[in-house]
């Protein structure tokens, strides 16, 4: 009963913020010029009369609140109206780029949560050993490496020079990427997944880590712990049970927020890897002003996150018993 | 009698308040990874400050910037004469690497500077009042932190580069690039949120602290206790902050002018991987170079930070 009152009080309370979102962003938008006249800048060959005919296309002769509740209007049923680059429906656009941006996300994601917590327990323990250098110092070349710049070496050596790995795209029909000789459609999506799950695994690895370990070494000192271990509980356990449990809530948040996250995708990785996803057609949209595009990226993203957050808030307190939902 | 005691007492303090800051740089010094990003950041500094010096070519507005292609050398690889090599348009990249690094330092000092001023602000008034001011403004902070800040720099960054009519503003003889300090502001908009919950955090925790309490009962007025009491405890932290914050905006430039969102009137590192990114596949070298200029400086400021806190936040270490 509780935890349906604070859903659902929790869902009225996202209303006001996903318009207040949208608004800004509409705002932003809208008030940098006529997005037909910059869409058609360059090309000489637009009429004035098929610019007014655009704008009317559009909807873009009356004021912008008009235009705002319109928009607003049709947001509500589910319709982000049409592209302002060949006019496929917005909706259709954003459908067929999801799966893409999901699946490398998603794996990226679990792999690095995953890694980051034998890793960093067994640096936390180890303090000062070889092992515990060679984490700490993969985490920090993790976290200062620019992420189109390790794309772009990986391409570099495993595509250009070696030629394992195909450098563009998510799929290679009608070209299959052969895999040890076999040509196979799912070897060749495997094969095409390697290098951006790679470099995302590998940013979101070293923020993990870090987290864990400067959360397991303080938990590690705390009197519980010399407890547990002087009442002969096995290592295995003291660690992974006791220990773990209280230092892993920083990174479950850090999980939750880059689920949400997730369909932001990673603009700069899918740039660098061609991939067709979200992220790369929202850089696309933005670098040619394309605003109802970029305008339904942005909400998809935003109610993500919203739903993600409050996923992890209640996640957070079936881990910790002292936060309460109310 | 009564002013030499005060003065005795006053250079007491003054001892004391620069032993705390001796100490923390003897800590540093121990600190063989902090070091080595401390000698980086100075090389970089060296660099930036002769950079007319070291660069055989001039930065781009200057038609001499083509030279190689003049000489027949466009697109060779790393070579004595070029040791980061020419790019397809004939430039030197070695020689544009090194005029970048001042517009790095540019991006490093101004983000930090504004963000830090603002996480700073909202940190400690969110946490000293407390109550409805606290409410709102983490309410306020909550919307920034969770929204995905990359997004929004790109489209902003888009859409103000839109106005930019003069190139460069002159102050005092410095041209200071227009475009590029729109960048700065809008990732400064988008970066301060978090550093200002890690800072309300640490006044929260002081507010409760015997000096405050003292403070208050003496009468102090809170912009006081704030300005005087507060600010000068949190420093350590801000610190620490600052360097980390440095490292993460030199990254998101880079990332903002790599897809093409900076300011075309700026030859930044990030920019010139986007330029040559079309000819990856021949001239590698004019990727590889920028991106190891970026990729160093982030380590390098990164290293300091994490040095830094370490030797000032000695609760940290056992």
């Amino acid at each position: 009963m509780g935890l349906a009152k604070y859903i659902i009080r929790r869902a009225i309370y996202m209303v006001p913020l996903i318009i207040g979102i949208s608004l800004v962003s509409f705002l932003v938008m809208y008030a940098a010029g006529d997005p037909i006249q910059l869409a058609t800048a360059g090309n000489p060959s637009i009429t004035e009369a098929q610019r007014q005919f655009l704008r009317e296309y559009y909807g873009l002769n009356d004021p912008i609140p008009v235009q705002y509740l319109r928009w607003l209007d049709h947001f509500i049923h589910g319709d982000f109206g049409r592209s302002l680059y060949g006019g496929r429906p917005v909706n259709e656009i954003i459908s067929s780029l999801v799966w893409e941006t999901a699946k490398l996300q998603l794996i990226s994601i679990l792999l690095a949560f995953f890694i980051s917590i034998p890793a960093g327990v067994y640096s936390a323990v180890k303090q000062r050993s070889a092992a515990d250098y060679t984490v700490s110092s993969v985490a920090i070349f993790g976290i200062s490496v620019p992420v189109f710049w390790f794309g772009i070496v990986l391409i570099l050596i495993f595509s250009y020079y070696l030629g394992w790995l195909p450098s563009a795209g998510a799929h290679g029909a009608p070209y299959l990427w052969p895999v040890f000789g076999i040509k196979n459609e799912f070897l060749d999506e495997l094969a095409h997944l390697v290098l951006p799950v790679t470099v995302l695994t590998f940013a979101n690895l070293a923020y993990n880590v870090r987290l864990l370990r400067a959360g397991m070494l303080e938990v590690l000192r705390q009197d519980y712990i010399l407890a547990a271990r002087a009442s002969g509980i096995p290592e295995r356990k003291v660690l992974y049970k006791y220990a773990l449990k209280n230092a892993i809530t920083p990174l479950l948040t850090l999980l939750g927020l880059s689920i949400g996250a997730m369909l932001a995708g990673a603009p700069v990785t899918e740039t660098v890897f061609s991939w067709p996803g979200l992220g790369r057609a929202y850089v696309t949209a933005s670098l040619r002003l394309d605003f109802p595009l970029i305008m339904g990226i942005t909400m998809i993203i935003t109610i993500m996150i919203l739903i993600a957050n409050l996923v992890t808030d209640l996640i957070y307190a079936w881990v910790d018993p002292r936060v309460t939902i109310d | 009698m009564n002013l030499r005691i005060r003065s005795e007492s006053e250079k007491e303090t003054k001892r004391r308040s620069a032993s705390q800051w001796a100490v923390a740089w003897r800590r540093f010094k121990k600190h063989r990874s902090g070091l080595v990003g401390l000698g980086m950041i100075i090389v970089l500094l060296v660099i930036a400050a002769l950079h007319n010096v070291i660069a055989p070519y001039p930065a781009r507005p200057n038609p001499d910037a083509f030279k190689p292609l003049y000489e027949g050398e466009s697109a060779q690889p790393p070579s004595w004469k070029h040791p980061f090599g020419t790019t397809v348009m004939g430039t030197d990249v070695f020689s544009e690497v090194i005029h970048g690094s001042i517009y790095t330092i540019y991006v490093a000092v101004t983000v930090t500077l504004i963000s830090m001023a603002l996480s700073v602000a909202v940190g400690i008034v969110s946490g000293y009042f407390g109550r409805l001011v606290d409410d709102v403004l983490m309410r306020i902070t909550e919307v920034f932190l969770v929204f995905p800040s990359l997004l929004f720099i790109l489209l902003f960054s888009r859409i103000y580069q839109l106005g930019v009519a003069e190139p460069f503003w002159d102050v005092f003889g410095i041209k200071i690039p227009v475009g590029l300090t729109i960048v700065v502001v809008i990732v400064s908009i988008f970066g301060w949120a978090s550093y200002a919950r890690v800072i309300r955090g640490e006044v929260l925790r002081m507010k409760e602290c015997e000096f405050i309490q003292a403070a208050k009962s003496l009468g102090a007025s809170p912009r006081w206790i704030m300005l005087r009491h507060v600010f000068p405890n949190i420093l350590p932290q801000v610190i620490v902050l600052a360097t980390l914050t440095m490292a993460s905006a030199v990254l998101v430039e880079a990332a903002v002018s790599f897809l093409g969102f900076g300011d075309p009137n700026t030859i930044t590192w990030g920019r010139l991987m986007e330029e040559s990114l079309q000819d990856l596949s021949t001239v590698w070298w004019a990727e590889v170079f920028p991106g190891l200029a970026v990729f160093l400086t982030v380590l390098a400021f990164n290293l300091v930070g994490d040095g830094l806190s370490d030797a000032l936040n000695p609760r940290l270490r056992e």
